[in-house]
């Protein structure tokens, strides 16, 4: 058969495979993992929206997690407004703080961009920690918020794992196929061009800030979306958990260790580093606290030196290697196409 | 009426007058030269013309309607495109790519957006080349690619900023073929270049600059055998000889 | 709307904020502010010469406080004593950290004026720093009696804390050597050289690779004069790098990346802002106060007090 044929292969065999998984993983510890490895490689794509793309350096992107989780949290336990309908509110509102900050910083040169994000983010950490009602709304401050217990769709919890499997596997679908259709259209090579060469594509009639923001917009909205799962999914959050610096680097780690500005980089990225902090967090983190971390700061030194587009690269040569071999001995041997 | 008119326009950088209320008058369907020595202020005025920079005073006028200060993606608008003396294609791209993101002025269909670069490519002659990466062209083919993704915008008038530095003899011969026929299409061109013999062919018109101001403008032949050119580019000893 | 953990200024006015009290927080936050500008010194230096961002800052700091622990702890010596250690151990780590990690970097990137690869690498440091410390020592807070902890004298109504001073006299010692450095030495003048323009100093035989070694060593050095400082008077813990990494950021952004006077005046406004803020209101909300004055200075003047304009 050709390469082709067998790229396509097995790419149906991983999606039908993965969208079956819970029928034979029953584990809920493991379906926990799993969803939040695509819980990561959800928010690593919304993230390359502006980290891969518009060529910048966001590192407070959890504020929007945070925002969105807070925004539905605060709407259902105030007005009993569904979590659905609150998630599409946080995504707005992650959506409209987004844009304000980005306007002004998104002009700035990528290290001021970089600090700026920071400051944004740490500065909404603290006002949170530091508030516990704004009016009539309850933030709770440092102890967070815990969702009560009460299963059904509307109220977006459910007793087993598998719907947020399924929930978060077709937020990510969209996340992937809104990523790659924009890249299939104007704005995705018009983003591309003023990330790369900003005078260049002024030149050719490219608004570099206004698409800057355009997607800083998209993608807090999308991340917004994942605060108010991941609040669903866990029932309870709080600032230093789901705000905060570490929270930002990591989601930045991982998509710069995958390959910013790529489709598929943000998920390998994740797909390779949630194991190592599942794994090190089960088996060290008594003897070796913040081993996992160690390992993404090294993993990260090495790849920005040898291999700054990340490591789809090198993963994606490897594939294409594998094909040519695997084709080309079933050719040898004669198997018909 | 003039299709571009730059009125008195200055540039100053701080206490440093980079350009010097220079008039200018580019008509349609011209090629129109500017020289100058190195340092003289062309690329400055350019950049005043292209949106880089917004002239100190003066303005500056495109088919009537006034593109002072304007931006350069907004003048990319008005049919204006321009290249860079540095060429910046976007490396990581192929050459279909960069001259796509050029035609996506014209439309937003992917599609039709696609064959209006290939066809902009096929007229510069780069078609053959469309999916290399812009990093692996060779110097003159970047600058043909500079050239097509200007061309690509569909600009009335092309601001060519010395596209022929660094090209060898024969290369520089067929930028100019290339040049022509983009005028020959109906676009005016307006251009800046260091190689005499290039521009002194191409030209219609040549304005000479030197420390910000312009000292003579005339069609080639007035302009080569102008005084203050001769002593501006070769110093008060040549000028006793005249021709 | 009322934002519950926010007091009312009517509640301020009950507790009868003394003019003194103020002077005190002037006097306090002055003196802190001179130790924060000491730690954006050598920050403000990496930016300048170098033009990258240093996010490892604070864990280099770190490191200064623990090696300064440990000389103490082991010795017994005075922290002060200590410095003859540590400052050459620091610049040594800056100097390779440096010529190792960051290097590398610059050099796949040589005509990038600042890479933002140098920022992610170095946040990878910070990260390594910060975790094999927390693997190696443990997260407990540690602390040192010295012979000045805890000691202080009164001026007038004012008690000036004396590790604090004598952590304002190393600023200024520091700060003065620095600028004479710069100014009338050989590798101070290449430095300066370096920093206006890497390629050009490089074609007139600077080594530019080796300045930036030695800028990096020297500004990581000022780290461990201020580890030292820190000693007497602060906790020692991992992540304590974390707290002076951003706030050396905000300092260097405000008083201009590459200015000395920028730096010393931009970490005495930060001092300031957060002692007397916190006569009025808790400190977790002076936070706040210091990264509203920095997205402020970003948006609208950013190249800080004393920078030079630059098309950012």
């Amino acid at each position: 058969m050709t390469k082709e044929t067998l790229d396509k292969i097995l790419k149906i065999v991983l999606i039908v495979g993965v969208f079956t998984l819970p029928i034979w993983i029953n584990s809920p510890t493991y379906l926990q993992i799993l969803i939040l490895l695509f819980f990561y490689a959800y928010l690593t794509t919304s993230w390359n929206l502006v980290g891969g793309w518009a060529g910048v350096l966001p590192l407070g992107h959890s504020a929007y997690v945070g925002i969105g989780a807070y925004t539905s949290t605060v709407l259902f336990m105030h007005y009993g407004l569904s979590p659905w309908i609150g998630m599409l509110a946080g995504g707005v509102v992650a959506a409209i703080v987004g844009t304000i900050i980005g306007i002004p910083t998104l002009k700035l040169r990528g290290a001021y961009f970089a600090l700026a994000t920071m400051a944004f983010g740490e500065g909404v950490r603290v006002f949170i920690e530091n508030t516990d009602k704004i009016g009539p709304f309850v933030l709770n401050g440092p102890r967070g918020i815990c969702i009560p217990l009460n299963e059904s769709f509307w109220n977006f919890q459910f007793m087993s794992k598998v719907p947020y499997y399924y929930i978060i596997l077709i937020m990510l679908c969209i996340a992937l196929f809104v990523t790659w259709y924009m890249s299939r259209i104007r704005i995705g090579y018009y983003l591309n061009a003023g990330g790369e060469e900003p005078e260049a594509a002024q030149a050719l009639g490219v608004n570099v800030a206004k698409y800057k923001v355009i997607a800083m917009a998209i993608s807090c909205f999308m991340t917004g979306l994942a605060g108010t799962f991941y609040a669903q999914l866990m029932l309870y959050f709080y600032p230093k958990a789901i705000l905060g610096l570490d929270f930002s680097f990591e989601i930045a780690f991982i998509a710069l260790i995958g390959g910013r500005g790529t489709l598929a980089g943000p998920v390998l990225g994740a797909l390779i580093l949630r194991p190592v902090t599942d794994f090190s967090r089960i088996y060290f983190s008594s003897i070796l606290p913040g081993l996992h971390l160690v390992i993404y700061g090294l993993v990260l030194i090495l790849v920005m030196i040898y291999q700054p587009r990340g490591i789809q690269e090198p993963l994606n040569r490897f594939y294409n290697w594998i094909l040519d071999k695997v084709t080309g001995n079933i050719e040898k041997k004669g198997v018909k196409s | 009426m003039a299709l571009l008119e730059i009125k008195n326009v200055s540039k100053h950088f701080g206490g440093l007058k980079a350009v010097d209320q220079v008039d200018l008058s580019i008509e349609e369907g011209q090629i129109f030269g500017l020289i100058g020595p190195n340092g003289a202020g062309k690329s400055t005025l350019f950049n005043c013309v292209a949106g880089l920079y917004a002239p100190t005073y003066g303005q500056v006028f495109f088919k009537g309607d006034e593109i002072t200060g304007m931006k350069p993606w907004d003048i990319c608008n008005k049919k204006i495109a321009r290249t860079f003396q540095l060429v910046k294609p976007f490396k990581m791209k192929t050459v279909l790519y960069n001259t796509m993101v050029g035609s996506y002025i014209r439309s937003t269909n992917p599609a039709e957006v696609r064959d209006m670069a290939l066809d902009v490519l096929e007229r510069m002659h780069l078609a053959d080349k469309k999916d290399i990466l812009a990093k692996s062209l060779t110097i003159a083919d970047r600058k043909r690619l500079e050239l097509a993704r200007a061309m690509a915008t569909n600009p009335e008038m092309l601001l060519l900023d010395e596209c022929m530095a660094g090209l060898r003899p024969n290369e520089v011969d067929e930028i100019l073929d290339v040049i022509r026929g983009i005028r020959d299409s109906g676009v005016t061109i307006f251009v800046i270049e260091h190689i005499m013999r290039a521009i002194m062919a191409l030209s219609d018109r040549i304005a000479v600059i030197h420390f910000g101001e312009k000292i003579v403008e005339g069609t080639p032949e007035e302009v080569s055998t102008d005084e203050k050119v001769i002593k501006a580019y070769l110093g008060d000893s040549y000028v006793a000889t005249g021709n | 709307m009322r934002i519950s953990g926010f007091p009312p200024v009517s509640a301020v006015r009950e507790n009868e904020v003394k003019m003194d009290f103020i002077i005190q927080a002037i006097v306090s936050g002055t003196l802190m502010g001179s130790i924060y500008g000491l730690a954006a010194l050598g920050l403000t230096l990496i930016f300048g010469v170098i033009k990258v961002i240093n996010f490892a800052h604070g864990s280099c700091l770190m490191v200064g406080m623990y090696a300064a622990y440990w000389v103490v702890t082991l010795t017994g010596v005075n922290p002060y004593l200590a410095l003859i250690v540590v400052v050459p151990l620091l610049f040594f780590f800056g100097y390779f950290l440096q010529d190792i990690v960051i290097k590398p970097v610059l050099e796949a990137q040589s005509d990038v004026r600042e890479p933002t690869e140098v920022i992610i690498v170095t946040s990878g440091v910070w990260y390594i720093l910060d975790n094999i410390t927390l693997m190696i020592f443990g997260a407990e807070y540690r602390v040192v009696q010295t012979s000045i902890t805890g000691k202080s004298f009164e001026i007038g109504e004012i008690i000036v804390s004396t590790p604090k001073l004598y952590g304002l006299i190393a600023t200024i010692i520091v700060s003065v050597a620095l600028v004479w450095f710069l100014k009338y030495t050989k590798m101070g003048k290449s430095i300066r050289a370096a920093s206006l323009d890497r390629e050009a100093a490089s074609l007139m035989g600077i080594n530019q690779y080796r300045v930036f070694n030695i800028a990096f060593g020297i500004g990581t050095a000022i780290m461990g004069v201020v580890g030292c400082v820190l000693l007497p008077f602060y906790y020692v813990f991992p992540t304590v790098g974390v707290i002076f990494d951003v706030k050396c950021f905000i300092i260097v952004v405000l008083g201009g990346l590459g200015s000395i006077p920028g730096a010393l005046i931009g970490g005495i406004i930060i001092g300031l802002i957060e002692s007397v803020g916190a006569q009025f209101m808790a400190s977790t909300w002076t936070e706040l106060i210091v990264y509203l004055v920095f997205l402020a200075v970003l948006f609208i003047k950013p190249a800080g007090l004393f920078g030079e304009e630059r098309d950012w």
